[in-house]
């Protein structure tokens, strides 16, 4: 412990000397910067700045590209929760009630609300990561493909479980979604899988071009088809901090969001996109009124923004302490490392104490500085929603398709974002959500190669699932769920669901 | 207006002359170099620091640029198609020769073929090699080939994906050893060193660079190398060749290539500019941080080196063949 304290001194002396705390800052405000822009995510916004970090030393390269990461990954819920663009399939879940709360006049409540459970949970998950790596990373990489696999399964069913208003309508979403993510090379084979001659196609169809699509263009067609322009509730500057209730409100959920982003955000894989989705759905469950959510439920912005800030931490800990990459930004992070001249490994901590004591402590002081740099431009960023429509659509439409064909440099991916706008919006139209989609275009890869890798190397035998430790005992929780999930079929009472689809029905009769 | 006009006039003999000049001195404008792969792979880290090398060479500048998906075949197409005059230029790995070759396999059109490429110059090859968990018990090459002589199909590997670099290594080895080995395909090289790390596989084949340090900490054990000669971190591997498996040879090489068609005045010019990029102290040094050994071959030499690559690769993937599954 001792140790640890004086190795965090040793990190600190390091992250507050004047060039490294400039590099964080620079980092932060350059990643609020890409992350505003829609489409642009962390992933995309730490590739493209990668070589303008060439020159720079290996501490304070990763101190950047660390800053844009988190400054991306919170720049991506100001456009969630003001135009409802999600700029990364994580913030996702974010439009949903942040939206709905900056259409109440509650946008800047909700920044704020975003950015402190965001400094939270980034903050609490660093003492995980710097108490628990070396442990931790061991567990993480006890996780193959059978365990992947039934963790991706144990999300899916939580989500079922929980979700709300029309199963029949959240399964279809949900199947379409997985079926838009068969699309592209098998990864198994090597087949072409409904490509149609496109080369571009080949990679499958990217989250960011669907998610813009769905939430972002089709939000805007649906409101420019409205006879009417809503009315914005205009914030008054007074308004823009939370009220003492949804302070209380959102404590627990940050609590819980910070938890379960961490310990999703560990394994390796890309699994820690699930974290914000089933934040989302335990809050849900969890509130008193469950109705709310999707109408702006402070808690459905609080937990998941806290768990996939968390899940940001969680995904350095088998980077640093093994030098293995735990998903696709740490690997751009470890490329960076190389090119710098450290190599990762197991033995980076001991060789190289500076770099890894001085990046946990680097990661402390740019969660400040994200606050310092946020909260003020809350007043900032609401003011976007003074624009009136005319101008503010054309340029976010704008803004959409370069961001997206940024990303990839790709007119593929641009068409796709349209034709899923116009798909989104025809959805909204009939009633359906669009958010299921999202989430099985993420996992549909996911769950299928693991399931596939896991019989691929127990030469098919299924029992795989069952006789790892791990794999075995998500499963078995998986199946508790379902049981628990047919009950209601049983006794027959009025479990939450259905109050909620009557006081929908009650909301559409008056 | 007759002013304007007058000026018009001058503009376009200006743009025309201009026009004439760059055809005879090249480059006259920014080159670009295309990488088919993301920020931060081989392709990128070797792209990057040519380009900088080139650009104080050629005084002229030198951009790369990252045109990525379908495992690089969208950017190999891309650079294929485009005009041969010397401005686009393509950082190739061996997955160059592979992709045609598992189109042909599966009877669609490909995307691209290497005829479409004329090839200037070689600028790294580093030999895969094969390692173990530490804690499994082959010590040596030999123990890991008799061992899966005796338990066909038991043994696991990783690779980065099907077809793969990474998978064809393997492949030349399982056919030049007479075994069969279990593939568990990952999406890349990052994900296949994380399964081997965690146990979930018994084996992969691997650019020394990444390994190296897993090898140092006691993790992994290096038991053999898929070059001419040993790699230099590792005078103690011996290679596949001196083992007797001569046919087990794979580098992942990166080098420069240009649409088929450019001027040959042009080639020639980029061929010395590359010749004299690889010895900038700059470029060496990033090189060495990357522990990637330069290896260049520019001309008929660079060109003998990669038709005996492809034949060697197209081989591989006929023998693989197609993979059906289970």
């Amino acid at each position: 412990m001792t140790e640890t304290l004086s190795n965090l001194a040793l990190g600190f002396s390091i992250a507050l000397s004047p060039p490294i705390l400039f590099y964080a800052f620079l980092g932060c405000f350059v990643g609020t910067l890409v992350g505003v822009l829609p489409g642009v995510g962390p992933l995309a916004g730490i590739s493209l700045l990668l070589p303008a970090t060439f020159g720079l030393d290996a501490t304070r390269a990763i101190v950047m590209l660390a800053g844009i990461y988190y400054g991306a990954m919170y720049g991506g819920s100001t456009t969630s929760i003001l135009m409802r663009i999600p700029g990364e399939a994580a913030s996702v879940m974010t439009c949903i009630d942040g939206y709905a709360m900056a259409r109440k006049g509650r946008a800047g409540a909700a920044l704020t609300i975003a950015a402190v459970g965001s400094y939270l949970a980034g903050s609490a998950s660093v003492v995980g990561l710097m108490l628990l790596a070396p442990p931790l990373a061991l567990f993480a990489l006890r996780f193959g493909p059978p365990e992947y696999f039934a963790l991706l399964m144990l999300g899916l069913l939580v989500l079922a479980y929980m979700s709300s208003g029309s199963m029949l309508k959240s399964l279809a979403m949900a199947t379409l979604g997985l079926l838009l993510g068969m699309i592209g090379i098998d990864q198994m084979t090597g087949y072409f899988r409904y490509a149609y001659g496109v080369v571009e196609l080949g990679d499958g169809i990217g989250v960011v071009p669907v998610a813009v699509g769905l939430f972002g263009l089709a939000e805007i067609l649906a409101t420019a088809g409205l006879a009417t322009p809503p009315q914005v509730v205009k914030p008054k500057l007074r308004e823009l901090l939370p009220t003492r209730q949804e302070w209380r409100e959102s404590a627990w959920p940050i609590g819980r969001g910070t938890v379960l982003g961490f310990l999703i955000g560990i394994v390796p894989g890309s699994a820690h996109i699930i974290a914000s989705f089933v934040s989302y759905a335990v809050e849900r469950k969890l509130s008193k009124r469950p109705e709310e959510f999707g109408q702006g439920a402070v808690a459905g912005v609080a937990g998941p923004e806290s768990a996939n800030n968390s899940a940001t931490s969680g995904a350095f800990v088998p980077m640093l302490a093994l030098g293995v990459p735990s998903g696709p930004i740490p690997a751009v992070m470890l490329a960076a490392m190389m090119v710098h001249g450290v190599a990762p490994g197991p033995l980076l901590i001991k060789q190289q104490p500076e770099l890894f004591w001085g990046f946990i402590a680097s990661m402390y002081v740019g969660n400040v500085v994200l606050l310092i740099l946020n909260l003020p431009l809350v007043g900032l960023f609401v003011n976007v929603l003074r624009v009136p429509y005319p101008i503010l659509y054309p340029s976010i439409i704008a803004f959409c398709i370069l961001g997206v064909y940024a990303v990839n440099g790709s007119v593929v991916d641009v068409w796709i974002m349209l034709l899923m706008g116009v798909l989104g919006y025809l959805l909204r139209k009939l009633g359906f959500e669009t958010a299921p989609i999202v989430l099985g275009v993420v996992l549909a890869p996911m769950i299928e190669m693991a399931l596939r890798q896991s019989l691929a190397m127990s030469d098919g035998q299924y029992s795989i699932f069952v006789s790892r430790p791990i794999a075995g005992t998500l499963l078995l929780i998986g199946l508790i769920l379902i049981i628990l999930g047919l009950k209601p079929l049983v006794t027959r009472g009025l479990d939450w669901r259905a109050r909620l689809a009557l006081a929908e029905k009650g909301q559409e009769q008056p | 207006m007759k002013k304007l006009l007058v000026l018009a006039c001058f503009t376009l003999a200006a743009g025309v002359a201009a026009t004439a000049f760059a055809q005879e001195s090249y480059p006259s404008r920014p080159i670009t170099i295309v990488a088919p792969f993301p920020p931060g792979g081989v392709a990128d880290l070797t792209a990057r620091p040519v380009a900088a090398a080139m650009e104080k060479v050629l005084k002229n500048p030198v951009g790369v640029v990252n045109k990525t998906g379908a495992a690089g075949a969208v950017g190999m197409q891309f650079v294929a198609t485009s005009k041969p005059d010397g401005y686009t230029l393509l950082l190739a790995l061996s997955s160059i020769s592979i992709i045609p070759e598992a189109d042909k396999l599966f009877g669609r059109p490909p995307a691209f073929t290497v005829d479409q490429f004329a090839p200037i110059a070689l600028i790294s090859a580093d030999p895969t090699i094969l390692v173990v968990p530490a804690d499994k018990p082959w010590k040596t090459a030999a123990d890991f080939i008799e061992d899966a002589k005796k338990r066909p199909g038991q043994i696991s590997y990783s690779s980065s994906g099907v077809y793969g670099t990474l998978h064809m290594a393997m492949e030349l080895l399982s056919h030049a050893a007479g075994v069969k080995l279990r593939h568990v395909p990952y999406a890349g090289a990052g994900p296949a060193l994380t399964a081997i790390l965690g146990g979930h596989v018994d084996a992969l084949a691997s650019g020394p660079a990444v390994v190296l340090p897993h090898i140092k900490a006691g993790k992994l054990r290096a038991l053999a190398g898929w070059g001419d000669k040993r790699v230099a971190a590792l005078p103690d591997v011996p290679t596949f060749k001196e083992l007797g498996y001569p046919d087990a040879e794979f580098y992942i090489w990166a080098g420069v290539f240009a649409p088929r068609g450019t001027p040959e005045p042009v080639l020639a010019k980029l061929r010395e500019a590359l010749r004299a990029s690889v010895n900038d102290g700059d470029f060496k040094a990033a090189m060495d941080k990357l522990e990637t050994p330069v290896v260049f071959k520019q001309g008929d030499e660079f060109t003998k080196f990669f038709e005996a690559d492809a034949r060697r690769l197209a081989e591989g993937v006929r023998k693989v063949g197609k993979l059906e599954t289970k």
